[in-house]
């Protein structure tokens, strides 16, 4: 972003399509619950695009980067979905938790790392295994997966990221064989 | 995907525009709003003087403590106020707390309790509260034209909220400037009537705001 100010087009186009691949990963599982398509999907992604774009001049360098991010994705795409009609709207609220994660993990396409995740969830420790499964499979909250496992917030926190950097370094390594 | 690559294209415009942002950043839009807040201050002053006239002992000492009171809550108020509407408009740069209006209250409150001058609380005359309202109200509507035009150069996410801050700040501006041609010194009438002004104007900011700040 503080490339963009600069001027500098590509780090900022590079900047906008993680973001793309991310938001498109998070609203296309989030709207497929509520029962709407992927070019329906495609259109929100793009609505918060453009208004992330139009404010960007309202991000303070100085401060984090994701609650800016947050703010305006949430709100663009509460109104984008407004006419899909309330209910879907509600059931498909991303939380900050959510995007965050998604943002921290290295970027790869979302539908594929599904497939990968099952084969190689056996591999994994069973910390790690158990929480991913709580978490990423199941959907649990981390405070529920916490009480589950009678761990900390925190604990199930770092394992999950710890385990997520070994799924991607795994499914990774497989594509280079 | 067809519509996937539609999005790349889109992306590809959007990064064309890269450093072209017409107000750079939010230093930039700050003070874009603090110049909007001071000529709406000189307009809510002109206003009063030419349709009511300040009062006409304006100078005369017994007054000057309850005229300083009066400035000085307003002025806190407008400044908690500014405040505010600054985060609002800026997403990730701070809640929006109340305590940025407790110094004015306190001013206040403080000198509705220590005010022992015994004047009424319902002003000098039948009409003085809402006379007193409706100037705060006149002296203020345009300066919340103008503060909402210049919000919506930030991204306000929440609108309506951002439309009553929007509507405090002008009523706190509006009620500095009335305090020239208040002729009602009681402590208790300033901590009632004023406020009230200024929420009348906060209900209307948010009303329009709704509508307007949306994007």
């Amino acid at each position: 972003m503080r490339a963009e100010r600069r001027g500098d087009a590509v780090a900022y186009e590079r900047l906008l399509k993680e973001i793309a691949v991310v938001l498109r990963g998070l609203i296309r599982s989030r709207l497929a619950r509520a029962g709407l398509n992927l070019e329906e999907a495609e259109d929100v992604v793009q609505e918060i695009l453009i208004g992330l774009h139009s404010k960007r001049h309202t991000w303070d360098d100085t401060r984090p980067f994701m609650p800016w991010l947050y703010t305006i994705t949430r709100y663009k795409f509460i109104d984008t979905t407004r006419s899909l009609g309330r209910e879907a709207a509600r059931r498909a609220n991303i939380t900050m938790e959510e995007m965050a994660e998604m943002f921290e993990a290295p970027t790869e396409d979302p539908d594929r790392t599904l497939l990968d995740i099952d084969r190689h969830l056996a591999d994994l420790p069973p910390g790690q295994r158990q929480v991913v499964r709580a978490l990423g499979v199941e959907g649990a909250t981390v405070r529920a997966t916490a009480e589950q496992l009678q761990t900390s917030e925190g604990s199930v926190r770092v394992l999950y990221h710890r385990a997520l950097r070994r799924l991607m370094a795994k499914s990774q390594g497989s594509d280079n064989r | 995907m067809p519509s996937t690559q539609h999005t790349d294209n889109l992306i590809g415009g959007l990064a064309r525009q890269a450093g072209s942002s017409l107000v750079a950043d939010p230093r930039a839009f700050k003070t874009v709003l603090i110049v909007a807040t001071l000529c709406s201050l000189g307009i809510s002053v002109a206003l009063v003087l030419a349709l009511i006239g300040s009062r006409p002992d304006f100078a005369a000492a017994e007054h000057r403590a309850a005229l300083v009171y009066k400035i000085v809550s307003m002025l806190m108020l407008s400044l908690g106020g500014l405040f505010l509407a600054s985060r609002a408009a800026l997403p990730g740069s701070g809640r929006l707390t109340l305590a940025a209006l407790v110094p004015a209250v306190i001013v206040l409150g403080f000198r509705a309790v220590t005010d022992r001058s015994g004047l009424s609380a319902l002003g000098g005359s039948a009409s003085s509260t809402y006379g007193c309202v409706l100037i705060i109200v006149g002296a203020s509507f345009l300066p919340l034209v103008i503060l909402l035009r210049v919000l919506r150069i930030g991204a306000p996410t929440r609108p309506a909220l951002t439309g009553a801050i929007a509507g405090l700040l002008a009523g706190a501006l509006g009620a500095t400037a009335y305090a020239i041609a208040c002729r009602n010194d009681g402590g208790l009438y300033v901590a009632i009537w004023y406020p009230v002004g200024v929420l009348v104007m906060a209900a209307l900011g948010a009303a329009i705001g709704r509508r307007v700040l949306a994007w």
